[in-house]
C-alpha cells in the first residue's frame, strides 16, 4: 500500500498551472513523458483500421508519448496502451557498436548517462513496476542502462480510478494511489490536483516550478479538498480490490511447494506463445542480445524485448529445449512472476495493471488464474471439488 | 549498340547507383561473362552474385541487398524451358511476380528491381539489361528510403535516448563493451 | 448449440475423441474451450463472438495439446479451409482429427463481450463478407441451422485495399512504413497462425541471420514481408494474425493484397478442398511473366 515517507508536503496545483508547468519543462528543453491521447482515425493511415470508417465513435488509444506540446498532455486517467517500461527499457537498444580492423576490434561505447526528464499523470502500477523490477536491475550486474535512465527521470503519479474489471493491484501489493517508484502522486480535486512529493527528486521538482503551486493548507477550500482526495482514492482501492483478493504470500509458498501440481501445469494449453503479454507488461523484463552486422566487418549488438512464451526461449544450441511445451512455458510465467521473484527480491513481479489478460485473445485470464491458485493455496477443501 | 550510356556518369557528378544482381550460374551468369570477354560497354555499378539457379534466389536475399544499401536489384536467370534444373526458374518465376506485385504495394518502387530471362550467348542483352536498369535507378536516386529504416538510437519510444545523453559517445576508443 | 453439446458428450463419452476443442464462455467473453469430460459439455458455446481458429491447436509442435489424446474440433468455413491447407502440406493426418462442422453466418469484429450480439454492418468482421465456404464441406459432422449472408461491413477490406492501390507509392510507403514501425516482434501473428508451422521459422535463423531480430523499423519491414509473403496463396483469411497483434498492424490488408495477387495471376482461391494445390510451389509453363525481360 502507500509507504510512508518522512516528510511528505501536500501542494494544490491548478489545472490551467499543471499545465503550464509542462510548457514550462517543455520550454526548458526538457523532456515530457506523458499520456496523450492518440486519434486513431486522424492519421493519413486511417484506412488501417476498419473502426475509422465507420460511423459512430471513433477509437482513441493513450499512449506515454514525449509531449511536443502541453496541449497534448491527456489527464482522463485511462490507461495507456503500453506502459512505462519502453522509456526505461526500450523495445531494441543498442548495446556498442563494433569495427573490427584486421585482427582487432574497436567497440563504440554508448552513453549511460541521460538528459534529465519528467514523467507526469504516470500510472501507479507502472511506476511500481519499475520500483520491483529495479532489484532484479541491480542484483549481480548493475545495469548501466536502466539505472541511467531511472536516475535521469523525475515520475509523478496520477492517481488512478482504476480501469476495469481485470486490475488487480491492491492484490499485489500496490494501490491506485501508490507512489512506489515514483517521486510524487497527483490527485485530482476540484479545480485541480493535490501532489504530494515524496522524494528529493520530487521535492526539487516542486520547488524548481514552486510558482505553480500552494500549500495545500493555503489554498482556500484546502479541508473539502484534502477530504474529497482520502475520500475518491480511498473508494478506488475497494474498487479494485472487489476484482480479486489474494495472499500473496500464500499464493508465492503454494507455487513453490506445487510444482508438478496439475493446476500448474496445465495453464498453457490455449495460449499461443506470442508474448503479446509480455511486451504490454510493465515488469516483464527479459530480453535477447543480437549481433547484427551492418556492414563487412561492422555492426552493432542489440538487446531487445524477449519473452519466456516463445518456444525458444529456453533452446539450448545442442538443441534441447527444458521448456519445449507451452505448458511448461506458461508456468513458468506464474511461477517467475509470483513465486520466483517474490522469494528472491521480496516484490512480486507484477502490479496488477491488467493489461496480459485484456491484451490476450486467447482468453488467457491473470484474474482466474491467481484467483484459482489462491483458493488452492488457502482453501485446498474448496478446491478439491 | 549502346554507347549512347554515359559509362562515365561519376566524371560528370552524377548518383551512381549500387546494384546488386542475383544471377544463375548456367545461364545468365555464363551471359555475363561473354559480355565481358567480349569487351562490350556497360555500366560498372553492378555487383553479380551467383546462384546455382534462379530457383534459389528467396526474396529475403533482396530485401538484405537493399537494407545493406543497393539502389537497386537485378534477378536473372534462364529463359523458360531452359533451366538447368529443369523447373528451378518456374518456380522463380511465380515466386517473384508475387514479390514484385508486393513490394509495389509496399511502396517500393517496381523500377529498382529489374527481373530478366538472359542466356548464356546472350552477352549482348546482358549488357542491354544492366544499362538499362542503372539508367532507371540513377533516375530514382539513391534509396534512401529503406536506409532511412536503419535504427537510431532506442526503441521507438525513447528516440531521444542515448543521443540526448549528457555524456557523448567514446567513439574510437578501444573501450569495454558496457 | 444443444446440437453441438449433445454431439461432444456422445464423442466423449464413447471415446472416439479424447477432447473437444471449442469455445466457451469465460469472464471476458468467448474463448477456446478444451473439454475432456463429457460433463463438461454443456460449457461448448457456438455464437457471434466465436471468432477464435481453433484449427492453430492442431499445430504438431502443440506437445501439451496433442497429450491430450484424439481432438474432436468444431471449425467454422475459414477454419476448415485451414485444415486443407494443412493436409495439402501433409502436416496432418485426416484421420487423426474428427472435425465438427458449424454453419456460420459471420462473426463480430470486436468479440470479447459478455453476451453474443447479432451482427450488424458496423459489428461484423469485415473479413466474413462474401464468404463463400458457410457450410463447410470438410467436414465429419455438420451442425447448426443454415445461416444468411454476413451483412456487409461499411468499409470492405477490398475497399481498403483498393484505396492504398488508388494512392501514389510514396504514400503507400509512409503507410506501411508507420505500421511496420510498431511492429514489437512479439510474433503474435506467427504464433496465432494455423499455417506457420515451420518446425523452425526463418525469422530465428542466426547463421546467417537473414531477418534481423530487433524491433526497428528495417528488422520489422524485413519481419512482415517475410510473413505475409510465406502465406501467399495459403491465407485462409481467418484475420486472427490481425486480432492477435498488440499493436494493430492492418495485416488482412497484406493478406488481401496476396490473395488477389494469387487469384490475378493464377486463378487460385483458396479452399477447403485439399486436391486443390496451392500457386506457390506450383507452376504452368504459361504463367505471366510482363514483369520480366
Amino acid at each position: 500500500m502507500t509507504h510512508a515517507a518522512p516528510t511528505r508536503e501536500t501542494y494544490f496545483i491548478s489545472d490551467d498551472d499543471l499545465r503550464a508547468l509542462t510548457g514550462e519543462l517543455l520550454g526548458a528543453g526538457t523532456e515530457v513523458i506523458a499520456p496523450v491521447a492518440v486519434d486513431v482515425c486522424a492519421s493519413p493511415s486511417a484506412i488501417a483500421s476498419s473502426a475509422c470508417l465507420r460511423p459512430g465513435v471513433k477509437p482513441i488509444d493513450i499512449e506515454y508519448r514525449a509531449l511536443e506540446g502541453a496541449a497534448e498532455l491527456d489527464l482522463s486517467r485511462g490507461l495507456p496502451v503500453l506502459s512505462l517500461k519502453q522509456y526505461f527499457l526500450p523495445e531494441y537498444e543498442a548495446l556498442c557498436g563494433w569495427r573490427e580492423h584486421g585482427i582487432e576490434v574497436e567497440i563504440d561505447a554508448v552513453p549511460t548517462e541521460f538528459a534529465p526528464r519528467v514523467v507526469l499523470a504516470a500510472k501507479p502500477c507502472d511506476s511500481a513496476a519499475l520500483a520491483v523490477v529495479d532489484k532484479v536491475m541491480n542484483w549481480d550486474y548493475q545495469d548501466e542502462l536502466w539505472n541511467g535512465r531511472r536516475e535521469a527521470t523525475t515520475i509523478v503519479n496520477m492517481a488512478c480510478p482504476v480501469i476495469d474489471e481485470s486490475c488487480f493491484c491492491t492484490a499485489v501489493g500496490t494501490a491506485p494511489d501508490d507512489d512506489k517508484g515514483a517521486d510524487a502522486l497527483l490527485t485530482p480535486v476540484e479545480g485541480g490536483y493535490l501532489m504530494e512529493a515524496t522524494t528529493d527528486k520530487g521535492r526539487a521538482l516542486v520547488e524548481a516550478h514552486a510558482a505553480r503551486f500552494k500549500a495545500a493548507t493555503d489554498a482556500g477550500g484546502a479541508e473539502q479538498r484534502g477530504r474529497q482526495a482520502a475520500e475518491e482514492r480511498a473508494a478506488a482501492r475497494v474498487r479494485v480490490a472487489a476484482n480479486l483478493e489474494i495472499d500473496a504470500a500464500s499464493v508465492r509458498d503454494w507455487i513453490d511447494t506445487h510444482f508438478e501440481d496439475p493446476l500448474l501445469a496445465a495453464l498453457g494449453v490455449r495460449c499461443n506463445g506470442c508474448g503479446a503479454c509480455s511486451s504490454v507488461c510493465p515488469t516483464c523484463h527479459c530480453f535477447d542480445i543480437v549481433d547484427e552486422e551492418e556492414g563487412i566487418g561492422k555492426g552493432t549488438r542489440r538487446r531487445c524485448w524477449d519473452t519466456c512464451q516463445a518456444p525458444t526461449f529456453t533452446l539450448h544450441a545442442s538443441g534441447h529445449n527444458p521448456r519445449d511445451s507451452q505448458n511448461p512455458r506458461y508456468r513458468q510465467r506464474i511461477n517467475h512472476k509470483f513465486s520466483v521473484y517474490p522469494l528472491k527480491f521480496g516484490e512480486v513481479l507484477c502490479t496488477g495493471c491488467g493489461r496480459c489478460t485484456r491484451v490476450c485473445h486467447a482468453g488467457q485470464d491473470l484474474v482466474e488464474i491467481l484467483q484459482a491458485i489462491d483458493v488452492a493455496a488457502r482453501r485446498p477443501e474448496v478446491a478439491a471439488t | 549498340m549502346s554507347d549512347s550510356i554515359d559509362i562515365n556518369g561519376a566524371a560528370a557528378g552524377l548518383f551512381e547507383p549500387r546494384i546488386t544482381a542475383f544471377v544463375c550460374n548456367w545461364c545468365t551468369y555464363t551471359g555475363a561473362d561473354l559480355a565481358g570477354t567480349s569487351r562490350l560497354h556497360m555500366a560498372s555499378n553492378v555487383r553479380i552474385i551467383r546462384l546455382p539457379c534462379t530457383g534459389r534466389i528467396d526474396p529475403l536475399f533482396i530485401i538484405k541487398a537493399f537494407e545493406r544499401g543497393a539502389d537497386g536489384v537485378i534477378v536473372s536467370g534462364c529463359h523458360p524451358a531452359d533451366c538447368h534444373y529443369t523447373s528451378g526458374n518456374y518456380h522463380a518465376r511465380r515466386r517473384f511476380a508475387v514479390f514484385h506485385d508486393i513490394m509495389e504495394f509496399i511502396g517500393v518502387d517496381p523500377r529498382r528491381m529489374t527481373f530478366s530471362w538472359v542466356s548464356a550467348s546472350e552477352g549482348a542483352k546482358w549488357r542491354d539489361v544492366v544499362n538499362e536498369a542503372v539508367t532507371n535507378v540513377r533516375a530514382l536516386g539513391p534509396f534512401a528510403a529503406y536506409r532511412a529504416l536503419a535504427p537510431e538510437g532506442a526503441g521507438r519510444a525513447a528516440p531521444a535516448g542515448p543521443s540526448a545523453a549528457a555524456v557523448p559517445a567514446s567513439a574510437g576508443a578501444k573501450a569495454e563493451a558496457s | 448449440m444443444n446440437e453441438l453439446r449433445e454431439l461432444a458428450r456422445t464423442l466423449l463419452t464413447d471415446g472416439t475423441v479424447r477432447v473437444i476443442i471449442g469455445w466457451e464462455d469465460a469472464r471476458r467473453g468467448a474463448r477456446p474451450a478444451f473439454v475432456t469430460d463429457p460433463a463438461d459439455a454443456d460449457r461448448l458455446i457456438f455464437d457471434t463472438r466465436c471468432v477464435h481458429n481453433l484449427v492453430t491447436y492442431l499445430d504438431p509442435r502443440r506437445d501439451n495439446v496433442a497429450e491430450l489424446g484424439k481432438i474432436g474440433l468444431v471449425v467454422k468455413g475459414c477454419d476448415a479451409k485451414a485444415i486443407a491447407g494443412l493436409l495439402r502440406e501433409a502436416q496432418l493426418n485426416r484421420d487423426d482429427v474428427v472435425l465438427i462442422g458449424v454453419r456460420c453466418g459471420g462473426v463480430l469484429e470486436e468479440n470479447e463481450l459478455p453476451a453474443a450480439v447479432p451482427l450488424t454492418p458496423e459489428n461484423v468482421a469485415p473479413r466474413c463478407y462474401g464468404c463463400d465456404n458457410r457450410e463447410p464441406a470438410l467436414v465429419d459432422h455438420l451442425l447448426g441451422e443454415a445461416q444468411p449472408e454476413p451483412p456487409r461491413p461499411v468499409t470492405t477490406i477490398d475497399e481498403r485495399v483498393a484505396a492504398l492501390d488508388a494512392k501514389p507509392l510514396e504514400e503507400r510507403w509512409a503507410f506501411w512504413t508507420e505500421q511496420f514501425g510498431k511492429c514489437v516482434r512479439c510474433y503474435a501473428c506467427r504464433q496465432v497462425c494455423p499455417l506457420c508451422v515451420c518446425e523452425r521459422c526463418v525469422a530465428e535463423k542466426t547463421r546467417p541471420q537473414w531477418i534481423e531480430a530487433s524491433a526497428h523499423p528495417r528488422g520489422n519491414m524485413s519481419w512482415n514481408i517475410t510473413r505475409a509473403l510465406h502465406l501467399a496463396g495459403r491465407c485462409v483469411d481467418c484475420g486472427e494474425c490481425e486480432r492477435f497483434c498488440p499493436v494493430g498492424i492492418p495485416l488482412s490488408l497484406m493478406n488481401r493484397k496476396l490473395q488477389q495477387i494469387v487469384g490475378e495471376r493464377y486463378g487460385y482461391t483458396v479452399s477447403d478442398d485439399p486436391e486443390n494445390a496451392a500457386p506457390i510451389g506450383d507452376y504452368r509453363l504459361d504463367d505471366k511473366q510482363e514483369f520480366i525481360k
